[in-house]
This record gives structure tokens, sequence and C-alpha cells, in this order.
């Protein structure tokens, strides 16, 4: 599946954020946490020496109970038999918020007026629940933005880096090398572009000149033929008049004069292509099909006797196309001559011309021909056929230019072919 | 009849001089248009073989120039050429026909026998061959003064089989003919041999001498013997 450009580098902008963001917002919680109960240590030390400075010694027995009164984070506490300084974690159950809240709490041994005694300093901390969520809810926030920045820097950015090469890409789907429109690519301020812009500009140019060159050669090559052909043509003529031959002779002349009558035929099927690509056949008018077709019926009715077929027509109304009339009577032609040609003995060739489409349908091999080579030149799917393997190309050459398109189907023993008039120029 | 071939291929002016020289027919040959222009000048011909592409100069200014002298000759164009707007173009300039190279000399025989007809046309147009008698303007074929029932195909057919008398015919050139602008589509010629056998039948039926001879494996041949 491809997927456009802008898609890939966002995905892989949003997969780095996304896992960077997740790897540190942990390591950020510890860091912070970390920092944070530093902090809360050095407060209690602090007040535990303010404590042992100011008020350890005016203190008195009697004001401890006064003391822890009016004190709630230092208290005075009966001795807990400890050594040395200790500092821990303990929960409160706090009244006023209804929950038990954690509190760091350092005790230390004192002596009031000789006695032993507890010195308890705490602080309420933090939860780390709400550390985790304060920091979650940081951090999804800078991933909104840090994305949403990304993406639209990053469309913005890319629609203005890549807007050569769009055009590029347009100019480049819009050029048909059979047709005069060679693309002006234009330069960019982007070197990259501009090499593509040049190197495309290269190869299209050597292209439709490779592309001309083969043209007019095809052109060139089937007009020279012609006058060889029109002297073999008139030598075969002549000799057939010259005497009484052997019955090899006549073999032999006979298999001569099918020969040149086949090259005529082929040069001039060539000449057919060669012009259509250059456009000689661009005048277009109406045309009414049912006539283009009933016009040479008889003449394809005649050729279709020597295999003794069956046509039937089903012309179910009057369908007028907007053609050029050289090309559609060629492409009748060829649709009916191709259906004839590889037809069999006692066959069918069913004719049906709806608003939309042309049909012909011929009984033929058993077999489905091989669809991908159908339409190119010289491809025969019997090699030892008539034909010249240029027709299937000229009614598809005569499509093309009438932006048609054709369908070939294989269904209930019949090969059909469909012509679509898809462009409701009708 | 006098006829001025003017083509530069000196192989096929051969072959078309010694094809139509056995029917009748006088042949001049003006192998460049200068030449062929002298000629034109000096003598009277019932019709021209026209190339257009010469050596030196096109066939369309020789046309041009037989229409300035005023001269009513019949002109048949041969060329290679075979694009609608040369056609159109050379019908302009007061050409009779059209022959696409390459053609059968047979073809070309009966498109001269053709045009001769048309211009030398007195009211009416007859091709009488022994028994046999041809209004080309009616369609119709009598044998022996009596009506015989021929298809348009079939008068063609025989028209151009007596045009071409001793002459062998292929069947590829007798198809050609017969299928016109669609010759070019063709590639097979089994009709011909259908054709040949209902013209055969319907003129042996009205009591005609078997002319159609078959040239063994090529074609057929009209002979009286």
């Amino acid at each position: 599946m491809t997927k456009k450009l802008i898609h890939k580098t966002s995905k892989a902008y949003l997969l780095f954020t996304t896992v960077l963001l997740v790897i540190t917002a942990p390591a950020f919680y510890f860091i912070i946490q970390n920092l944070y109960l530093e902090d809360v240590d050095e407060a209690l030390e602090l007040h535990k020496d303010e404590f042992l400075k100011y008020s350890v010694s005016e203190l008195k027995q009697t004001e401890i109970s006064f003391w822890n009164k009016y004190n709630r984070e230092i208290k005075i506490l009966e001795n807990q038999n400890i050594k040395k300084e200790t500092c821990f974690y303990k929960s409160y159950y706090d009244s006023l918020s209804q929950e038990s809240e954690p509190y760091r709490e350092l005790n230390v041994p004192i002596f009031i007026e000789g006695k032993p005694y507890t010195l308890s300093v705490r602080a309420n901390i933090v939860e780390s629940e709400d550390l985790i969520v304060s920091i979650s809810i940081i951090f999804i926030a800078i991933l909104f933005f840090l994305l949403l920045g990304l993406f639209l820097i990053n469309k913005r950015l890319s629609y203005k880096l890549w807007k050569p090469f769009y055009q590029t890409l347009e100019k480049i789907e819009a050029f048909e090398i059979d047709k005069n429109n060679q693309p002006q690519l234009g330069s960019t301020d982007i070197e990259e572009f501009n090499r593509l812009n040049y190197s495309i500009e290269k190869l299209i140019e050597k292209n439709t000149s490779i592309f001309a060159n083969q043209r007019e050669f095809v052109e060139n090559a089937a007009h020279e033929l012609q006058t060889p052909l029109a002297v073999f043509q008139a030598k075969i003529d002549t000799l057939i008049q010259s005497a009484e031959f052997s019955e090899e002779q006549y073999k032999m002349l006979s298999s001569l004069n099918d020969s040149v009558s086949r090259l005529n035929r082929l040069n001039k099927n060539l000449l057919l292509l060669s012009k259509m690509e250059n456009d000689s056949y661009n005048e277009k008018q109406t045309i009414n099909l049912n006539e283009a077709i009933e016009k040479h019926f008889d003449f394809f009715a005649e050729q279709a006797k020597s295999k003794n077929l069956t046509i039937k027509t089903e012309l179910k109304e009057t369908v007028a196309v907007k053609s050029n009339p050289v090309l559609v009577e060629t492409l009748i032609s060829n649709l009916f001559l191709n259906a004839i040609r590889h037809n069999i003995k006692d066959g069918i060739i069913v004719i049906t011309l709806s608003n939309q489409s042309l049909t012909f349908s011929n009984s033929g091999q058993a077999t489905p021909l091989v669809s991908d080579k159908l339409f190119k030149r010289f491809s025969k799917s019997n090699p030892s056929e008539q034909g010249n393997g240029l027709g299937l190309a000229i009614i598809m050459n005569i499509v093309k230019i009438n932006g048609w398109s054709i369908q070939y189907n294989f269904s209930n023993q019949l090969h059909q072919f469909k012509i679509i008039f898809q462009n409701g120029n009708h | 009849m006098k006829i001025l071939l003017i083509e530069d291929e000196n192989e096929l002016a051969e072959s078309i001089i010694s094809y139509l020289t056995g029917n009748g027919f006088v042949c001049e040959w003006a192998s460049n248009s200068k030449l062929a222009i002298d000629k034109i000048s000096i003598y009277e011909y019932d019709c021209i073989l026209l190339d257009l592409m010469l050596p030196d100069g096109n066939g369309f200014d020789i046309l041009k120039e037989l229409k300035r002298q005023n001269k009513t000759e019949g002109v048949i164009i041969i060329s290679a050429k075979e694009t609608l707007e040369t056609r159109i173009e050379g019908f302009n300039l007061g050409a009779d026909d059209y022959l696409t190279k390459p053609f059968h000399l047979s073809e070309l025989l009966v498109r001269i026998q053709a045009l001769i007809r048309r211009i030398n046309f007195k009211g009416n147009n007859l091709v009488a061959y022994n028994e046999i008698e041809i209004d080309i303007l009616s369609k119709t074929v009598k044998v022996k003064g009596k009506k015989i029932d021929l298809t348009k195909k079939e008068i063609d057919l025989l028209l151009y089989l007596i045009g071409n008398e001793n002459k062998v015919l292929s069947k590829s050139a007798i198809a050609e003919h017969l299928s016109g602008d669609m010759a070019d589509m063709l590639d097979n010629h089994d009709f011909v041999y259908a054709h040949i056998k209902n013209l055969k039948n319907k003129l042996k039926d009205a009591g005609c001498s078997d002319y159609i001879k078959t040239v063994y494996g090529l074609g057929y041949k009209w002979q009286n013997d």
C-alpha cells in the first residue's frame, strides 16, 4: 500500500516523539521526586537545627504538652529509644481532608532538663499519585502541542518544498508520447528538483525523438515499399500472361501472387497505423453506427459464406458517435473481419449495438485468447494464420484515438470484443 | 486508342506498356514531366496515365498544363500517395480516376476502358462481345438478344473479364476488383470461385459459349477459342 510522502515523515516524527516522551516521563518523575524529597529532608533538618539551637535550652518539662498543643509539625514525644537521627515515611490520618496523607518524619533524641525525649519533625509531602498525574498531564500537553506543531510545520514546509515536485509530477502525468505536448518543467530554487526536472526533460526529449524516428521510419518504409511492390505486382501480372506453364510453375506463380497481395495488405495496414498515429484522421463528424455497420454488411456476409457463418445483428437503437468516418469504417471492417477470420465452420457472429457499446461476438477456438498480447502489433495467437496481426492493433488505435475503451471476454464459447463509448460524446 | 503513360519507374512502365499493347492500345511513355508536357502539346491521346511523383516536378502541374491548353483527355492518376487530400486535389484539377499503387494491370486496363467509354459516350453505353451485349447504364445483359438476370457484382465481373480478354486474371486480382475499397481488408479469395461459378452457369443456361477458362491454380481467363 502506498501512502503520501507527508504521512511517511509525519509517522516517523510521531513515533520518535512518543517513544522519547514515554521513556523520559518516568525518568522525569524519579528525578523530580528525588529533588523534592531532598528538599523536604533539608527543611526537616533545618527545623530540627532551629529547635535545638533556639528552643530546647529554654523549654521546661511542664511546657511540653503546651508546645505540642500549638505545634502540629514539630512535636516532642516520649522517649522512643532511638539512638540517633532517623528519617522515615509515615502516613497520618488527616481529619480535615478525611484521608491519610503521606508525611516525611525526622526523629531525633533530645534532652529537656536532662530527661531524654524524642523530637519529631514532620512535613506533609505531595502524594506520588498526584505527582504522576501532574507530570502525565504536562507531558501529554507537551506531546500534543509538539506533534501539532510538527505536523503543521511539516505540512506547510512539505507543501512549499515539494510544490515543484508535484508540478513536475502533474506535467509528466499529462504527457503522452504520441501527442505533441512535450512538457516544460521549468526551474526551481531547489537543486535536487532542478536536477530531476533536467533529467526528466532530457529523458522525454530523447524518447520523443526515438518515438518520432520510429514512427517516421515505419511510414517511410511503408511508402518506399509501395513502388517496388507495384513493380513486383505488375511483373507477376505480366509474367502469368506469357505462356503455358507446367503445373509446378502455376503453383509457384499462384503462391507468389498470394504473397505479393499479402505484402500489399500488410503495407497498407502499416501505412494506416502510422497515419493514425500522425493524427491524419482528426476531422470528426457525427456518424450513424447503424448505417456504418449496414454499409458493408453484404460484403462481409459474402466473405462469411465460405465458412457458412450465421450473422446475427442486434441493433436495438439508432446510435450516433462523433468520430472520423474513415476510422469508424476501418474499425467496423476490422472487427467484422476478425470475427470471420477466427471463426470455425458453421459458426456464428453476433453484432450488438447499444447506446453505450458495440459488441462483436464470434465462435472460434474453444479456449479464451491470451489477452495481454492481444492488441499488440504482429501478435498472433496462431502463427500459421492468414491475418497479418495488425487488425486488433488497428482496432486498439482507433479506440484510443476516440477515447473509447475495448474489452475482451470469453463466455458461452463466444469470443467477445466490446467497444465502450464511455465519453458520452454520442 | 492512344494512351500516354507518364511514369518515372522504368520497370513498372515497361510492364504497363506490354500489358496494354496487347489489348488494342497504342502506348506512349514519358518518364518525366518535361517530356510529358511536350507530348501533350503535340499529340492527342484518348487517355493519360499520370504518376504524381516525377523526377522533375509534380504530376499536378501536368494537370494544370492540360487545363491551360484546354485539353479534354481523360486522366487516371496512378500514385503511391493515397491520402484523401491528394485524391481530392487530383479530382479538382481535372483527373477522372485515381488508382493507388500497387495495382493489378488488369484493374488499370478496365479503368482505362471505362474512362474511354465515358468520354466517348454517345447516348448509349454498350459493350458487346459476340453474342453478349451489356448495357452499362441500365445494368442489363443480353445473350443472343435475350435478357438474362445477373447481379450487379456479376455484371461487374463480366465486364472485367471481357475487358481483359485473353489475359490470365489471378484470383487475387479478381477479388480486389470485386471488393473495391474493401480490397485491403481481404485475406481470403475463396468468394471469387462462387461468383465465377454463378456467372458461368447463368451464361451457359442462356446458351452462351463457354468463354471463361480456368487457369490451373492461378485464376481465370476470358478466351474465345
